[in-house]
């Protein structure tokens, strides 16, 4: 059918794109120089897989799972573990082996996700996120205990290797899976699980079957990325995988909004580039920017206090323009309160003596960032929209007829 | 020597009544700051998650209380300290965690309580995480301070025999130990006539000191054969105090929740919000007071811990106790008191009981994996039911 | 051999007995109605049979096979859907999509081929979206097809779960209170659809209300449940004047 020989062609194009893209990325990387920026770029590539895949756990079937870093560790490990052991023995190396070892780690992975997977069939809402949580902590106890695996100094001496397209090639395939499961009427049923699963079981979708495929690919995927990790850094520790990187992911999904691929994968751009943006600030004499006690309490409140009375506003807004004004006093609220209240900390002498380096705020932000979204906005800055072909026609071409789905 | 019989598969049975001891009185303390957690899960349905860190401003309020009356870091010399001084400690820790407790429930949960639970719970980890990091900016924090053991006014132990030692021990004690003080006073008496050093060459006095020595020995080697021969209990005072101030305060809970109004109206809140809120209890006031209690509850474990334990502080102190008290108060059944004190005793028994199995290492993760276990098994938890869902 | 048999079907929850011996039978192509007073187990018996409880004793046999206690996934792959009393859509959802989650059961290809992009997934998924366009059409919501469908209003939502269940084409579907806070026009527009379901689609409806007008003027079988009890059986004038069920509804006369 020539219909059929379309449908392949653009298939094709459309990879070769995606590949290219990854390659650009990569030149774009080492046109810019130095390490600093290719490490940049390559954390970024991980939490993008990292924040994507949770969100299929998270957003689109509804399972509240916070030990995601647990499946990234898992990777790592077995990535690393096979390589420092294996790798010379078998005379293989370059990207044959990096390709293997993301299929290690994915697989080591998506055999913990299973496990994990299991409880979650019982549990709902807040319980399960606890579960998860602990099955994470669990697995980071036992590797931190297990020698073998090098205990609480970790594993060292991993061969190096790197390719910033691999990486991002990972970011691109687990996108394109969960697009490609969104398109389907399969990824329906993931979301009928999320919506209602009472209803979704009488009309006979095996909610247990789409729960556990669920964490399985999201922990595949988030293995895989470990593997690279591993690869790259050429050492793994425990504390590179701790709650608080669960967190992190967390707060990266959170933030772009729960079910929105494309906002996690902005949100993880950005929250991930943000720590090292927070190193680079400086003063006036290029020393690092420090920022006073009396600031940053100042900060923190104004923000919760604009933030809480946002949300209160919008409550009771109806409209664009409701919404609008409402968001426009809060910023000034912000503003304002943030101008008087640091003179006036400054009072309190403790504060204002103390200076704090700006990439210390790091965590501080995170924790402000998911108090806020929860606060104004819970769906997420990019709620369940995505970013597709159809989005860009309508905004830009409005009198042309809707694409219809191949 | 020990009675051979107590030591099976590698196991020192000897040992497990001074950990059953200790698993009690850490247990009491996981009790106290379960309550707060099972208290508010029961009025909010919400896992609050910053009531670790509420504990551990409560441990850091205690430190600078006992700051201000003096028992300020690396002295030489410190006051003497005093049951009011302690009073007080526990009065300040209690009030500061019952303000932050309140403070938290009216800024950042009393705002989500339309929103779903997972939203509410992910305010709750940003609340906790902003306590952490934040607290790290402005706390002391490394190195870890911990409060002066001076500050402690108690001091000795107890101890309570359970195995009575062997007598006949005891007469070989009772046989040696004078000829150890004769063989020494022969010593000393030599030394100050001569004028000598206890460590000089002079053939003498190497030999009354060997003899001294000997003696030494015998009396020790007793000594020691008679402490191990039986099995003892030994409990610090101090830590005989925490679990007395923990029982009181429980006790107190109970009657405050069974008999009075207001714990009335905490347990309607609990059965059915709507329904309570429509026969007119002030249901903001109600969980404002669930909050104050819980987190009072908190501070005084908290108090407790610092003072009596010597813990060094940092601001990630009550991650591990605050999960460790969740998974009790979900052993116990969440949202039920008693329950509360019989999953934190448990859980301080267990995390000894791993301790002395020879896991020392795994005492963190142990929790979890009875956490896990509860939920899979009976979510409901010892003391609690499950609930059907109506379709 | 009837499309649907209880045995005395009894279900305990503790002490108490929601449903007590229950027994009737469904044949195909009937119209049957299951009223009784409220709290008399009706819901509870939908329940029962979709497989959400299992049976303390006695028997529910579809097709002639036992069915008690069965996930309720498999009792739809079987061939029985039903509606909720509590209406539950999908409501982020769109309301094409809720039907279309309906019709998934039918669905042949795999998830890998759903992942990779496959043709015959596209195809499928296409294939699905069509059916489901028809089923709106059948119940009238083909103009808010891609409405989220958490912002109907209410008479369409209880359509749409009318049609999400009939995308999983089954042999008998059950509505609880399909009429519930309907006006009377549009009662009686559901009352023409449901017959039109039998009479055009030929599937057999089973379905509890409290509209007695909708009930009496539907159904050719009824049985009326009080108390977890079966108390009358039969045509709709037998069971309107049958004493025990008008002592059920309205209270023992003085």
């Amino acid at each position: 059918m020539a219909s059929s020989g379309r449908f392949w062609l653009i298939r094709l194009i459309s990879c070769l794109l995606g590949i290219a893209l990854c390659f650009g990325i990569q030149s774009v990387a080492h046109m810019l120089g130095n390490t600093y920026y290719e490490r940049l770029i390559i954390l970024a590539g991980l939490y993008v897989t990292l924040a994507v895949s949770l969100n299929l756990i998270n957003g689109i079937t509804g399972q509240f799972s916070i030990g995601h870093a647990a499946f990234y560790q898992v990777g790592a490990y077995a990535a690393g573990f096979i390589s420092v052991h294996y790798m010379t023995q078998l005379h293989m190396g370059g990207y044959a082996w990096m390709f293997l070892m993301v299929v290690v780690g994915g697989i080591a992975a998506a055999i913990t996700g299973f496990t994990v997977g299991l409880p979650s069939l019982r549990l709902r809402g807040d319980y399960l996120a606890i579960v998860t949580l602990g099955f994470g902590e669990i697995i980071r106890i036992i590797v931190q205990n297990s020698d073998a695996l090098g205990g609480s100094y970790g594993m060292k001496d991993i061969p190096k290797d790197y390719a910033i397209w691999a990486v991002w090639l990972l970011a691109a395939t687990c996108i394109a899976t969960c697009r490609n499961l969104l398109r389907s009427a399969h990824g329906l049923s993931f979301l009928a699980v999320r919506e209602d699963e009472v209803a979704a079981l009488a009309m006979g979708v095996n909610i247990t079957r789409v729960k556990v495929t669920a964490f399985v690919i999201g922990s595949m995927f988030a293995g895989a990325a470990g593997a690279l990790l591993a690869m790259f850094e050429g050492f793994v520790s425990p504390p590179m995988f701790s709650m608080d990187t669960s967190f992190i992911i967390l707060t990266m999904v959170v933030l772009g909004g729960t079910g929105s691929i494309t906002g996690s994968v902005i949100a993880a751009c950005f929250l991930s580039y943000l720590p090292e943006y927070l190193r680079t600030l400086q003063d006036a004499n290029h020393q690092a920017l420090m920022i006073s006690g009396a600031s940053i309490v100042a900060g923190i409140l104004s923000a919760l206090g604009s933030a809480a009375l946002l949300k209160r506003m919008l409550e009771h807004a109806s409209n664009l323009k409701g919404r609008l004004i409402a968001t426009g006093s809060s910023i000034a609220v912000l503003i304002v309160a943030k101008l008087a209240l640091t003179p006036l900390l400054t009072l309190v002498k403790p504060m204002a003596e103390k200076q704090i380096p700006a990439e210390q705020l790091r965590m501080v932000i995170f924790a402000l960032t998911l108090i806020v979204i929860m606060l104004i906005r819970p769906s997420g800055i990019l709620g369940r929209s995505e970013f597709s072909l159809d989005w860009l026609k309508r905004v830009f071409m409005p009198n042309r007829r809707m694409a219809t789905e191949l | 020597m020990h009675p051979s019989y107590l030591i099976v598969a590698g196991l020192d049975f000897t040992a497990l009544p001074q950990q059953l001891v200790n698993g009690l009185l850490l247990g009491a303390i996981y009790a106290l700051i379960a309550l707060g957690y099972t208290m508010v899960y029961g009025v909010l349905k919400l896992i609050n998650f910053a009531h670790g860190e509420v504990y551990m401003l409560g441990a850091y309020t205690a430190l600078f209380t006992s700051w201000y009356f003096g028992f300020l870091p690396n002295l030489n010399q410190y006051p003497n300290s005093s049951f009011w001084i302690l009073l007080i400690m526990l009065a300040g820790s209690m009030i500061v965690c019952a303000i932050i407790g309140v403070l938290i429930e009216r800024f950042a949960y009393r705002p989500m309580r339309n929103n779903s639970r997972i939203a509410s719970l992910i305010t709750a980890i940003g609340v906790s995480l902003l306590f952490q990091y934040g607290g790290a900016l402005f706390l002391p924090n490394s190195p870890p301070p911990s409060v002066a053991e001076k500050v402690n006014p108690f001091g000795g132990a107890f101890s309570v025999p359970i195995i009575p030692a062997d007598a006949k021990l005891s007469e070989v004690v009772k046989a040696t130990q004078p000829d150890y003080e004769q063989k020494k006073k022969d010593l000393e008496e030599y030394l100050a006539s001569t004028g000598q050093e206890e460590f000089s060459s002079d053939p003498q006095v190497v030999a009354k000191r060997d003899a001294k020595q000997a003696a030494e020995q015998s009396y020790m080697d007793a000594k020691r054969k008679l402490e191990t021969s039986g099995v003892k209990v030994t409990i610090q005072r101090g830590q005989l105090t925490m679990l007395l101030t923990a029982i009181v305060l429980m006790l107190g809970l109970r009657y405050l929740v069974l008999k009075t109004p207001a714990g009335r109206a905490m347990r309607a809140v609990s059965l059915d919000f709507d329904s309570a809120a429509l026969m007119g209890i002030n249901v903001d006031r109600v969980i404002t007071w669930t909050f104050v209690i819980g987190s009072a509850m908190a501070g005084a474990g908290a108090m407790m811990t610092a003072t009596f334990l010597g813990t060094p502080l940092t601001t990630q102190y009550g991650v591990q106790p605050g999960v460790k008290a969740f998974v009790a108060a979900v052993l116990g059944g969440i949202g039920n008191i008693p329950g509360a004190a019989l999953g934190g005793i448990l859980m301080g028994v267990a995390e000894n009981l791993v301790v002395w199995i020879g896991f020392s290492q795994y005492r963190d993760a142990i929790a979890f994996v009875v956490l896990i276990f509860i939920l899979l098994y009976r979510p409901g938890g010892l003391l609690g039911s499950a609930k059907v869902e109506k379709v | 051999m009837s499309l649907l048999e209880l045995k005395d079907a009894t279900i305990r929850f503790g002490g108490l007995i929601a449903v007590n011996t229950v027994s009737f039978a469904v044949e195909e192509g009937d119209l049957f109605g299951l009223i009784g007073p409220n709290g008399a187990g009706k819901t509870t018996c939908f329940n029962l049979i979709t497989g959400v409880y299992k049976p303390t004793s006695g028997k529910i046999l579809f097709k002639g096979q036992e069915v008690g206690g069965l996930a309720p996934n498999k009792i739809a792959e079987k061939g029985i859907a039903r509606t909720f009393q509590n209406i539950r859509l999908f409501s982020s959802l769109s309301v094409l999509d809720n039907v279309v989650v309906g019709g998934f059961l039918r669905h042949k290809t795999g998830l890998l081929s759903a992942l990779g992009y496959m043709p015959s997934a596209i195809k499928e998924t296409e294939e699905l979206r069509q059916q489901a366009m028809h089923w709106l059409e059948v119940m009238d919501l083909t103009d808010v097809a891609h409405h989220q469908s958490g912002d109907l209003p209410y008479g369409k939502q209880r359509r749409l779960e009318i049609a999400r269940a009939m995308a999983t084409n089954p042999d008998l579907l059950l509505l609880d209170e399909p009429a519930a806070g309907m006006n009377p026009q549009e009662s009686e527009d559901l009352r023409a659809t449901v017959r039109r379901l039998r009479d055009e689609f030929g599937r057999t409806v089973l379905l509890i209300e409290h509209d007695m007008k909708f009930v009496m003027n539907l159904c050719e079988k009824i049985v009326v449940l009080d108390h977890g009890e079966e108390i009358a059986q039969g045509g709709p004038a037998e069971v309107r004047n049958n004493p025990q069920v008008i002592a059920a509804y309205l209270g023992e006369p003085v």
